[in-house]
């Protein structure tokens, strides 16, 4: 029965379903979506982090490995995401009481003079799906903003994003000012037009050219 | 305009349109925010390309914001950038349909009309393409990009109004841009190109059809531009009945000249930013050797950069990358 549960869960974060009323997947339309089906599970008494690991983690990861095989677009993506957020609503109150531990927590933000969020949400999404507590700060976030968010979570694994050459240099400056204020505070960036070798250049403790291969940085940088 | 695809067509010779202003906002010595907002000296920018550059075209502004603000989208002006959408217009349903489609008096489009029609009076060596944004690209700007991606599979409905208002409005503009006496519209539709090529097609050419069948005759021409389409939407691009296709660096162009019928003009699709702002007039011309070398055979090809220069792209980058388009026939 549990088994059952968190397999319908997962296929409803893989496929997009994010609730009932959405008709989207078609063919699983009018059916009960990841909203209800995680309601059921947590009254049916599964551990919420087993819903987390066994269902959402496993799902996401599935679909990050479609997506950068081109088997799967940007909408889809976003969807699962959707369904995944819809399912983990009904865990927050489990990660506040400290019930499930979450790997950590995860700040990312556009850097300032940029605009393009999409990469950037779904790299907060992804990261969430994958067990971290995220806090987006949004598009064009300067230095100081990053470094406030810090003060709030000083364990903090920080995350930027660039798209553009032109604003891609403007993630130096939000390094060194995180730097400035805690040295030991960990940065991933992450973008289209950025390379490891650029992003070793500016101090950066990592780089990832998708979600999945940044989940795994995560993984290993705060280990 | 068939004259100008037909003499492509039938050249020895290909030619070059990079997808450029700022060189001439730039020579003149005024700032982006000028040209976007005078359209008077945005014709003047347009003018200096046409007279000083060796090109088989030029355009106005690829500027993705007046046909959003002329919604009321709220824009920044940087001064020396392409202006923004500072937040989003439309939260939910219930505002996609109180919309009104703004008439041609909006925000700065009248400005736009105006550089569009001096341009089209004036420069007489080469033909002018009007640019403006596709509909999909145009509502995601006002629903929010992302929200959009997830909306058209969620609030199929709302997005379809949504689309088709936009539609109604760029019907209207290319309408009146084709008034000005330009030959041709350039339809920038970048967001198209993050979804597959079925949502392509129904999120995107379905709409850029209507437009297309409004406006395309034989003395106005629409090219179709998607920089973010990597071979999943050529089909759908092409099922779009414009009779010129523009492609960005992301994909190959050798396989879109293999997939486009011959008598749809292809352009492409040097990157604006590593090859023709970061790069230097040597690496230009080797990339531009590259690319004649994959694309020169094919007599419907155009070289062109995957998108708009950036500002402050090196002249002498320009020039290097023109003479090697001559030079490597
Ligand atoms: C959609 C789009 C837009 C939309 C943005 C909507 C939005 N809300 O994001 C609009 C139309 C508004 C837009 C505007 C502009 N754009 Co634009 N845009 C694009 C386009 C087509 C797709 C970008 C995208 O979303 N990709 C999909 C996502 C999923 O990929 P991604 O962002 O790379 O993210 C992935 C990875 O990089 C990684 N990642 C991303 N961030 C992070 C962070 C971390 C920490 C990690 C680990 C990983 C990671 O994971 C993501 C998922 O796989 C690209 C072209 C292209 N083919 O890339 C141009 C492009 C990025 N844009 C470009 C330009 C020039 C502009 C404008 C200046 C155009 C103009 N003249 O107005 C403005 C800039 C506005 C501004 N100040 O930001 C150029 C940039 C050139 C350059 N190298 O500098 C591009 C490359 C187009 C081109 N060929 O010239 N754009």
């Amino acid at each position: 029965m549990n088994k059952e549960l968190l397999e319908k869960l997962s296929e409803c974060v893989e496929f997009g379903k994010i609730n009932q009323a959405s008709p989207y997947p078609p063919q699983m339309k009018g059916q009960p979506g990841a909203d209800e089906i995680t309601r059921e599970a947590l009254e049916s008494g599964i551990d919420p982090s087993e819903i987390l690991n066994d269902a959402l983690v496993f799902a996401m990861n599935k679909v990050g490995q479609k997506y950068s095989e081109n088997k799967i677009f940007v909408p889809q993506m976003l969807l699962s995401a959707k369904a995944m957020s819809a399912s983990m609503a009904h865990l927050k109150p489990f990660f506040a009481s400290g019930a499930v531990k979450r790997k950590g927590t995860f700040i990312i933000g556009t850097v300032f003079g940029d605009l393009h969020d999409i990469g950037k949400n779904l790299v907060a999404m992804m990261v969430e799906g994958a067990g971290w507590e995220v806090i987006d700060l949004g598009i064009d976030v300067k230095a100081e903003q990053f470094v406030d968010a810090l003060k709030a979570h000083p364990d903090a694994v920080i995350g930027v994003s660039a798209l553009l050459t032109t604003t891609m240099v403007n993630i130096k400056p939000v390094i060194e000012a995180i730097k400035a204020y805690s040295p030991s505070t960990k940065i991933i960036v992450g973008g289209a037009p950025l390379s490891s070798d650029f992003a070793a250049a500016i101090g950066a403790d990592g780089y990832s050219k998708n979600p999945q291969e940044g989940i795994e940085l995560l993984d290993k940088i705060s280990a | 305009m068939k004259q100008f695809i037909d003499s492509v067509l039938k050249s020895k010779i290909r030619k070059a349109m990079p997808v450029m202003t700022h060189p001439g906002i730039e020579a003149l010595g005024y700032t982006v925010k000028q040209a976007v907002s005078d359209g008077r000296i945005q014709y003047e920018a347009i003018k200096y390309i046409a007279d000083n550059f060796d090109t088989i075209a030029c355009m106005s502004m690829m500027d993705l914001t007046v046909e959003a603000e002329a919604f009321g989208a709220k824009i920044n002006f940087p001064e020396h950038e392409i202006p923004t959408v500072s937040e989003r217009l439309l939260a939910d349903a219930a505002a996609i349909s109180e919309l009104k489609v703004p008439t041609l008096d909006a925000g700065r489009i009248p400005q736009y009309l105006l550089a569009n029609r001096l341009a089209a009076e004036n420069i007489r060596n080469k033909p002018v393409f009007s640019g403006c944004i596709g509909p999909f690209s145009l509502a995601g700007r006002l629903y929010d990009m992302s929200e959009i991606m997830v909306a058209i599979y969620i609030e199929p409905d709302a997005m379809e109004q949504l689309l088709s208002k936009c539609t109604e409005f760029m019907i209207n503009y290319c309408l009146a841009l084709k008034a000005t006496g330009t030959q041709g519209v350039i339809i920038a539709e970048p967001a198209a190109g993050l979804l597959s090529g079925d949502d392509c097609m129904t999120c995107s050419t379905q709409f850029v059809k209507r437009i297309v069948d409004a406006v395309q005759d034989d003395t106005f021409t629409v090219i179709l531009h998607n920089c973010g389409n990597t071979g999943q939407c050529t089909h759908a691009m092409i099922e779009s009945g414009a009779r010129a296709l523009h492609f960005g660096n992301a994909i190959d162009m050798q396989q879109v000249l293999t997939d486009c019928p011959a008598d749809i003009l292809v352009f492409g699709n040097l990157d604006p930013v590593t090859v023709f702002k970061q790069g230097t007039p040597e690496s230009i011309q080797s990339d531009t050797k590259v690319l004649m070398e994959k694309a020169g055979k094919y007599s419907n090809f155009v070289f062109s950069s995957g998108c708009d220069l950036p500002p402050f792209t090196p002249e002498i980058n320009i020039r290097a990358f023109l003479n090697a388009v001559n030079q490597y026939q």
